[in-house]
């Protein structure tokens, strides 16, 4: 099929359409055939909140046992065969979701649909002791590389901790403890794969340059006689109050190269309307460079190296409005600190100007159409509609929703919610002068951290 | 439905593995290629669908070019232009780019400064008006370098505490001769930093920036965009004296066999970075070398991994990599063949062991032609899935402009990797990674890992602080 002769679609010109198979697996269809490729993505019902005390960590572990071999598929088979076929794949893990996906020319898709279908149905006569050993190590070297050797590098985990209560399912992140990664056994994983992987507690995306017809009689010839099952515990309620009523805090004092504030606020469930205030909120206070954050602590008070606010959006528990500052030379955080809540305090007495709003809109605008440019994000994006919000179609209309929402909205939300009685406070102290005098590196923009996305990956 | 199923089923219907269909050809977008009056060369490539437009720059401005002492004056001139105009001052250029929901990000590097704008298409125009000014009118303001200048001192301590980046600056220091420009830190070092003033950087974009050595590269969803007329207001606009090509020395470095532990206590890893120079795009050899080291080290399934990750569990992933560290037209250029990763303190010695290992086995008995055949297979098979976007594309257009290729050279390239065998593959890969000429930095606890790793042979070892 030649793909010039489609004239191009907006973005609000993309349509899915929904499936069910007998046995639960809901199928979510997008047609594009501008490019000949084609993604699958694979959504299952289960993250870090279903874990239970002892065993953190073992939703993640378990994803990167998906890619040990199943049935029909030997060892390392899940990656040899889609990349041989010239294609790409892998699978992350987060607090509420572990997701496997597959961007392949769209003439190989038939193949990533048997592979999924494969360990979906058939994972257990696969998986043995040598795998499980293999992969805890590889998720150890995972947690030290990402978290346990590098500054700042358990701060997520950290402020996690404090923002959700202990036996919170959002208490622990997806990586785990190390010694709850010693302690998790073969019979674990094989019981969370009975418990969790089934198709009725999956929703598989195919979009790009598809045959709907045919996508689907693929689907049903390889995916519907896998039984589905009710064994799946409900995660623990992670219902809290809409203010944590009192500031907690934390000072760490470690070999860090500079002293760092951080905060979490708590902020409203993703797929209300007071999310999307927060998200724009938040890009006003502190998203870019032109924000009221970066303007008074990097341009104008020249204390902080870099100063940024992101959304880590949560559908079954409050949403976490994440506060980083990085300090500049020897300034004080007491000063930072000071400084930000006076932003904050000015921020929620007069909201936002309309020219900052259509900054933040424009920007948050650009960063959907991102999202939205590959097929394989446009998979992602209804997966994510789908499990979280029984509703794949609300992936299209999403940046509609951020638009729609007004100053007073988002004033309202800064008011009620961006307080000092509702964060969790990390100050971090180093320990010794660092004595460095030069640096080197392969990207500009060395001091500024990048905003945890909570997400595991198999592969690196 | 499967006609078997039954309330007590445990298991499923299982069907042979399909093989795939007829592919549909595809073929790396070719640009139309234009100058403007002022002189400013203009690659154009309309990609249907692409809502957000990707235009990057390549200004001729290479770190070689710095003056001595003043290392880091590149980079901050590359992030000065975007800190105020002749229109507006710092704030307000920031937020204007915001209005227009556009980023605009800069980087100087060993080729030259490369400016990327990414703006959706209904408010092209704007941002072009806004990249325009600050490349022909930047402001300099004294106090908007002095917090640049600041703030890029306050960085350097985060830069060296990463593992990888402290490495990768003990790597340049160990390989390029003390005089080459590489052997030094490609931002500059507090000392040489601190040196540079609003001077300073006016007179290196004075001395380097103009639309005659300049190249914009504008690719995206130009439907309805009259880029003739939008470029013509922009930066059509810019001005410059004519310029000739600057002559950069040939890349040379010193790769004898050694180790250099950068020495950080307590770490609960050791940070690999194991590398030499070798053939870059203008070599034959390149596509060769391109399949060589995918095999070695491309991906998880790779030689390198396969043992380290997938068989001992030491890494969360080893990789090998050629990247391209300056071109020349006349083909004395070079890339930086790498290995690198991070591996558990307590088995760095094995770990090191087994990776030296793995090339010795490659050297002996060469590539099978399943791993040729899977690698050649993925690298021209993931084409499409690579360049689905805007910015994917323009990056790959610039970056031949930048090291003096052809522009038809990345759709030449999928052909020669077509047709590259086992054998050059081989040869490519060996040539590129031979055991006796690789020098080796681990950023790791010296008490713990000096001993093992002096005990493996593969080179003198010395121990700096970290």
């Amino acid at each position: 099929m030649g793909h010039t002769a489609t004239p191009p679609p907006a973005t609000g010109g993309l349509t899915a359409t929904e499936h069910r198979l007998a046995n639960g697996l809901r199928v979510v269809l997008s047609e594009d055939h501008l490019t000949p490729v084609a993604a699958v993505c694979l959504w299952y019902d289960v993250g870090s909140r279903h874990e239970v005390k002892g065993r953190t960590g073992l939703a993640h572990l378990f994803e990167h046992l998906m890619f040990q071999g199943s049935h029909q598929v030997p060892g390392n088979g899940h990656f040899e065969l889609v990349q041989g076929a010239g294609g790409s794949l892998n699978g992350t893990t987060s607090f509420e979701r572990t997701n496997y996906f597959e961007t392949m020319p769209a003439h190989e898709l038939e193949l990533a649909l048997w592979l999924e279908a494969d360990r979906m149905g058939s994972l257990l006569t696969a998986l043995d002791e040598e795998s499980m050993e293999n992969q805890r190590d590889v998720v150890k070297n995972e947690r030290r590389q990402r978290y346990d050797n590098v500054p700042y590098g358990t701060a997520f985990e950290r402020l996690t901790a404090m923002a959700y209560p202990e036996g919170h399912p959002y208490h622990h992140t997806p990586i785990g403890s190390m010694a709850d990664l010693d302690a998790a056994s073969l019979a674990d994983a094989q019981e969370f794969f009975r418990t969790y992987y089934a198709p009725n507690n999956a929703v598989l995306s195919v979009v790009g340059d598809i045959d709907p017809e045919r996508t689907l009689a693929w689907i049903e010839k390889y995916f519907g006689s896998i039984p589905g099952h009710e064994g799946k515990k409900a995660p623990r309620d992670g219902t809290l109050p809409d203010v944590m009523g009192g500031e907690q805090r934390v000072l760490l004092e470690e070999d860090v190269p500079a002293r760092s504030l951080m905060a979490a606020y708590r902020l409203p469930h993703d797929g209300t309307r007071a999310c999307e205030a927060a998200d724009v909120a938040l890009t006003v206070f502190g998203g870019g460079e032109s924000s009221r954050l970066h303007n008074r602590l990097v341009r104008r008070d020249r204390s902080a190296v870099a100063a940024g606010f992101g959304l880590l959006r949560l559908a079954g528990a409050p949403s976490l409005g994440w506060l980083d500052v990085k300090a500049s030379g020897d300034v004080e955080i007491a000063a930072i600190e000071a400084a930000v809540d006076d932003e904050l305090a000015r921020f929620a007495e007069e909201g936002p100007s309309p020219e900052e709003m259509e900054r933040a809109q424009a920007q948050l605008e650009r960063e959907w159409l991102d999202r939205l440019s590959t097929v394989g994000g446009r998979a992602d994006e209804l997966c994510r509609y789908a499990v979280l919000f029984g509703d794949p179609q609300l992936a299209l209309t999403a940046v509609g929703r951020v638009l729609d929402i007004t100053a007073e909205e988002v004033r309202d939300i800064a008011r009620a919610r961006l307080r000092p009685d509702n964060r969790a406070v990390l100050v971090y102290e180093p320990t010794a002068a660092d004595a460095g005098t030069d640096a080197d590196g392969t990207d500009a923009d060395g001091g500024n951290d990048e905003q945890q996305d909570a997400t595991e990956e198999a592969g690196q | 439905m499967s006609d078997t199923a039954t309330p007590a089923q445990t298991t499923m219907d299982f069907h042979p593995r399909p093989s795939g269909g007829e592919p549909t050809p595809w073929a790396f977008p070719a640009p139309e290629r234009g100058t403007l009056p002022n002189g400013l060369t203009v690659l154009r490539c309309h990609r249907p669908g692409q809502q957000v437009i990707a235009v990057d720059v390549n200004l001729a401005a290479p770190l070689d070019a710095e003056p001595e002492g003043l290392e880091g004056v590149a980079t901050l001139m590359s992030r000065a232009l975007s800190e105020g105009t002749d229109k507006h001052d710092a704030e307000a250029f920031a937020a204007e780019l915001e209005r227009c929901g556009a980023t605009l990000d800069t980087h100087a590097d060993h080729p030259g400064v490369r400016v990327s704008l990414e703006v959706p298409a209904s408010r092209l125009s704007l941002a072009l008006g806004l990249l325009a000014d600050a490349l022909r009118a930047p402001a300099f303001a004294e106090s908007e370098i002095e917090r640049l200048v600041q703030n890029r001192l306050d960085e350097i301590p985060h830069e060296l505490a990463n593992p990888a980046r402290r490495a990768a600056k003990e790597l340049s220091r160990e390989l390029f001769p003390p005089e080459s420009r590489m052997s030094r830190p490609r931002l500059g070092t507090a000392e040489t930093v601190e040196r540079i003033d609003a001077a300073a950087v006016r007179a290196f974009y004075t001395a380097h920036v103009r639309p005659a050595t300049a190249t914009v590269v504008v690719v995206g969803d130009l439907t309805g965009i009259d880029l003739d007329r939008e470029l013509a207001d922009t930066l059509g606009a810019w001005t410059g004296s004519a310029a000739e090509p600057r002559q950069v020395p040939p890349v040379t470095a010193d790769d004898r066999g050694r180790v250099v532990i950068v020495d950080r206590p307590g770490s609960v890893q050791t940070q690999l970075l194991i590398g030499r120079i070798g053939a870059d795009r203008h070599d034959s050899v390149w596509p060769a070398q391109v399949v060589g080291t995918y095999c070695l080290g491309g991906t998880l399934t790779s030689r390198l991994d396969r043992v380290l990750r997938e068989e001992k569990g030491y890494t969360y992933g080893v990789r090998s990599f050629a990247q391209v560290l300056r071109s020349a037209p006349d083909g004395s250029g070079a890339a930086m063949l790498a290995i690198s990763g991070s591996v558990a303190t307590d088995v760095t010695g094995p770990a090191l062991g087994d990776l030296w290992q793995v090339l010795r086995t490659l050297t002996a008995e060469g590539l099978t032609d399943e791993e040729r055949d899977s690698a050649v297979q993925n690298l021209v098979g993931v084409a499409p899935l690579k360049y689905e976007t805007a910015a994917a594309v323009a990056d790959t257009l610039a970056d031949q402009v930048e090291q003096h290729l052809p522009d038809d050279f990345q759709a030449q390239t999928y052909a020669r990797l077509a047709a590259t065998g086992t054998v050059e593959a081989t040869a490519a890969v060996v040539n590129a990674f031979p055991v006796d000429r690789l020098v080796t930095v681990l950023v790791g606890d010296a008490e713990q890992i000096a001993g093992p790793v002096r005990e493996l042979g593969i080179g003198e070892v010395t121990v700096v602080t970290g």
